[in-house]
């Protein structure tokens, strides 16, 4: 189902067009993320990150590498966006949430710039939806300088027995405390700020969970797309405190 | 609501906040795998919410779960709930609790003059029939042994508004029918319901203990290693016994239906019409009649159709209705 | 003034419980019309529904084996009823495996459609169940306010897409916006939009098809001579029309809209049996 690449009157390009034969590949992994209503796109030749943030103490990221779309072509080194994700979603799941046997829905992205709107053609059956959704500036993302180098713990787990814990736990507390090691300090963290987190791993396979030496916690969520292939999203998140004396 | 564990033999209670109703179940040691006795009297409080949220969803507990553990640590304020479930994963809830009262009502099944006892699947199947919404029912001894439910509408709520369902129970399918010919109780449906689910899904037979209305009816189950007991506050009885009522519940139990029906509906319809035309005086007293300024009785006749052509949609013309 | 009614076929009783419940989905009151061979539910077009008016005609020996009706008066042999459709559906909703459900209009108390419906139980006798529910009978001075609505003057009249579709799309629409523009032309194009300051949201279907009137001598329809590609559009209010479609429980035969540009929108789903009409007036 080609749409050909437009090229307007004044001679403009897009700066960038992606299309996916399966929107679905593309809107579950932003769903994983989307516990705020804003996220930053930002894409270079080697795909697509969508972040969403909150409180300035956690920070969301999908990852969908240039090779999952069927077409991908970034004209500049980079393009950043701000845009309603919540929109965006809807948009992108106009045909239906979930998935009918057999169906799916075939996407085109396109972006003009700075200033433009964000267009997405999607067809199914052969219905066409046109979406114009307007664009933002962008604003300055946190940096949580998290680096393996200062890595002190790391766990990699079957995302099932992760899922079975969390639903256990009651998410009206104020803290989750998460201990590793046998030594201390051990970390807490706002169990608001990590709920959100649940989305992304009830879609993944795998799970890790590192911390480093000021305590900040980051989850990567290795998920399999309907195509068998693999995408990434991760949560960042700051310590509440720091607690010298072990409880109970 | 607080759950109330006992020391000596397991036992967990509950209370309404109204205090109309309360449960208690009572286990018995061999209820358990193993069983020590802590100091006798010894009673704390939790509080309900944390303790069901242990238990959850209880497919997924049926599916991981190997042992439970209860333990009251009463130096340390805590009831803890320990799970050991497969791929050696332990699920460890501290639940704080509180010194409390004795929590018991009072009550004797002894003092009830009425007492039905059943499979819970017969009333549980029953009560399917009542709507998710309806606040209290009514049971009651009709002609023949036979046992009835109906919704109970509740005191200001507009006659001639709400639905009523009603339906009536064989005596044979109970095991036993002991009951006060013509009585009747009236109590809260949402509280029964709870109760009925639990006594269907272990397959136990249900005896309910009534007396007047105004005391108190009680529900218990038979299982030896259990003892579980609901007691539910029952409504009195309306004084307005005598009026012919707009609300069903004022009037003496209803008996078993038949088909025929001594409907007032011609006269009522007579009525109807001839008011219409005389103004406001003589309209019939029923509550639904909405009053309109009279008008001369109009044409009711339209103009027919012409030639429909079958297959397709309607004319655009107006139809008589026939 | 009698009525009786008896539904022994299973088939029969959910077909008929599946209508209910669409009615249910679209107002929460509404006149019931009898007659001896139909029945009708009926919402007249109120200020309070904004404006939609809604038409659904039976056949009734299509769903009852038994159907004895006698109206107000010999020349006037109809029974108009005004209820609530969710109670009908709820008195069903535990029938479906009855062996009987009868219908009776009574007034014991104050009129009632009473519904009894027999259960095969363990006991020696089957298991009833009544529901009363009450009703306001209407009288024929008032029986002008709910004449069958005419099929509007219309300027184009198109097939719907698969309902199914039409109800993924608009679900999803109406996150988005509050009002939805339908808009169609005679060569079988619809499209389905939105407009926020957010977004823009436009579904273009096509090969639909149009559907052919049969065309009055006289009348001049606003659909003749008109060019196939223009589009007809009206504004309407997005939650009226996601009611339509998320009430509807099986794929109709043929549905159908008629649009008339800023004023009105009209659909028509048919089923073997049972014909439904709703009006969504367009948006100031």
């Amino acid at each position: 189902m080609p749409f050909s690449t437009q090229s307007h009157s004044g001679g403009e390009q897009y700066v960038l067009t992606a299309s996916l034969d399966n929107a679905r590949n593309l809107s579950s992994l932003l769903r994983a993320v989307h516990f705020q209503d804003h996220a930053t796109c930002f894409a270079t030749a080697n795909g697509l990150r969508v972040t969403v943030e909150d409180a300035k103490c956690i920070q969301a990221n999908a990852f969908i590498q240039a090779e999952i779309f069927q077409e991908f072509h970034v004209q500049e080194e980079s393009v950043m966006f701000r845009i309603n994700l919540a929109v965006l979603l809807d948009c992108l799941t106009i045909f239906g949430a979930s998935s009918s046997p057999g169906t799916s829905t075939a996407l085109r992205m396109c972006y003009r710039g700075y200033g433009y709107p964000l267009m997405l053609f999607l067809e199914e059956g052969g219905v066409v939806t046109v979406c114009r959704i307007n664009t933002q500036e962008p604003e300055d993302l946190l940096d949580f300088n998290f680096c393996s180098t200062n890595v002190i713990n790391k766990i990699i787990l079957q995302s099932e027995g992760l899922r079975e814990a969390f639903s256990e736990l009651d998410m009206t507390s104020e803290v989750l405390q998460i201990t590793m090691s046998p030594d201390k300090p051990y970390f807490r963290y706002k169990i608001s700020l990590l709920k959100p987190s649940t989305k992304a791993l009830a879609l993944s396979c795998k799970v890790s969970i590192r911390t480093d030496n000021r305590g900040f916690l980051s989850l990567q969520y290795m998920i399999r797309n309907e195509d068998g292939q693999i995408c990434f999203v991760e949560y960042y998140c700051c310590p509440n405190e720091e607690i010298t004396d072990a409880e109970l | 609501m607080k759950c109330i564990i006992e020391g000596g033999n397991l036992s967990l209670r509950a209370a309404s906040a109204s205090r109309s109703a309360f449960a208690s179940f009572l286990f018995a040691p061999l209820f358990f795998q193993r069983y020590e006795p802590g100091p006798p009297g010894a009673r704390c409080k939790v509080l309900m919410k944390s303790f069901l949220g242990v238990f959850r969803s209880l497919p997924a507990l049926d599916k991981s779960v190997e042992r439970c553990l209860l333990l009251l640590r009463l130096r340390a304020g805590q009831l803890v709930l320990q799970l050991h479930c497969k791929h050696g994963v332990t699920r460890t809830h501290h639940l704080a609790f509180q010194e409390c009262e004795q929590l018991q009502a009072v009550f004797d099944t002894q003092c009830c003059a009425s007492r039905l006892r059943g499979p819970a699947q017969v009333l549980a199947e029953a009560v399917v029939h009542f709507p998710q919404t309806l606040a209290e029912v009514t049971l009651g001894a009709g002609a023949g042994g036979r046992i009835g439910l109906r919704s109970h509408l509740e005191e200001g709520s507009e006659p001639g508004k709400a639905m009523v369902t009603e339906l009536w129970l064989a005596p044979d399918e109970f095991q036993e029918v002991a009951v006060v010919p013509g009585s009747r109780i009236t109590f809260c449906l949402k509280e029964f319901r709870g109760l009925l689910s639990f006594a269907e899904a272990s397959s136990l037979p249900l005896t309910i203990h009534y007396d007047e209305p105004g005391r108190p009816a009680i529900f218990t189950l038979d299982d030896p290693l259990m003892e579980a007991h609901l007691v539910l506050a029952t409504l009195l009885d309306p004084e307005s016994d005598s009026q012919p009522p707009p609300a069903t519940n004022g009037i003496s139990y209803p008996p078993a239906p038949s088909d025929d029906f001594t409907d007032g509906l011609e006269s009522y319809m007579a009525a109807l019409e001839s008011s219409a035309c005389e103004g406001e005086a003589g309209a019939p007293p029923s509550p639904t009649f909405s009053p309109r300024t009279p008008c001369p009785a109009e044409s009711d006749r339209m103009e027919e159709e012409d030639g429909a052509v079958p297959g397709t949609p309607p004319h655009k013309k107006v139809r008589d209705g026939h | 003034m009698r009525f009786r009614a008896k539904i022994v076929d299973l088939a029969c009783l959910n077909h008929f419980s599946r209508v209910i419940n669409t009615i249910a989905k679209l107002a929460k009151t509404c006149t019931l019309r009898l007659t001896v061979n139909k029945l009708y539910f009926i919402l007249s077009d109120r200020v309070a529904n904004g404006g939609v008016s809604m038409w659904c005609e039976l056949c009734q020996g299509n769903f009852f084996d038994e159907f004895q009706m006698e109206g107000v008066a010999a020349d006037n042999n109809e029974i108009y009823l005004e209820l609530m459709p969710d109670n009908l559906s709820r008195a069903l909703k535990t029938a479906q495996s009855a062996k009987a459900v009868k219908i009776k209009l009574t007034n014991k108390y104050s009129p009632c459609l009473k519904v009894a419906v027999e259960l095969p139980s363990l006991s020696r006798s089957s298991r009833i169940v009544t529901h009363d529910i009450p009703v306001k009978v209407i009288p024929r001075r008032l029986w002008s306010d709910f004449k069958e609505p005419s099929v509007p003057d219309f300027e184009v009249s198109i097939y719907l897409p698969l309902l199914k579709t039409m109800k993924s799309i608009v679900e999803r629409m109406k996150n988005l916006s509050n009002c939805i523009v339908i808009e169609a032309n005679l060569s079988g194009e619809m499209n389905l939009k939105i407009e926020t300051d957010v977004v823009s949201v436009t579904t273009h279907f096509k090969d639909l098809g149009n559907p052919p009137w049969a065309s009055e001598d006289e009348c001049q329809s606003s659909a003749r001579g008109r060019d196939l590609q223009s589009m007809a559009e009206a504004r309407i209010d997005i939650k009226k029309l996601q009611q339509l479609l998320a009430g509807q429980q099986v794929n109709p035969t043929k549905a159908l809209c008629n649009i008339i540009s800023k004023r009105i929108v009209h659909f028509i789903l048919l089923h073997e049996d049972v014909s439904l009409q709703y009006f969504i007036p367009a948006l100031a």
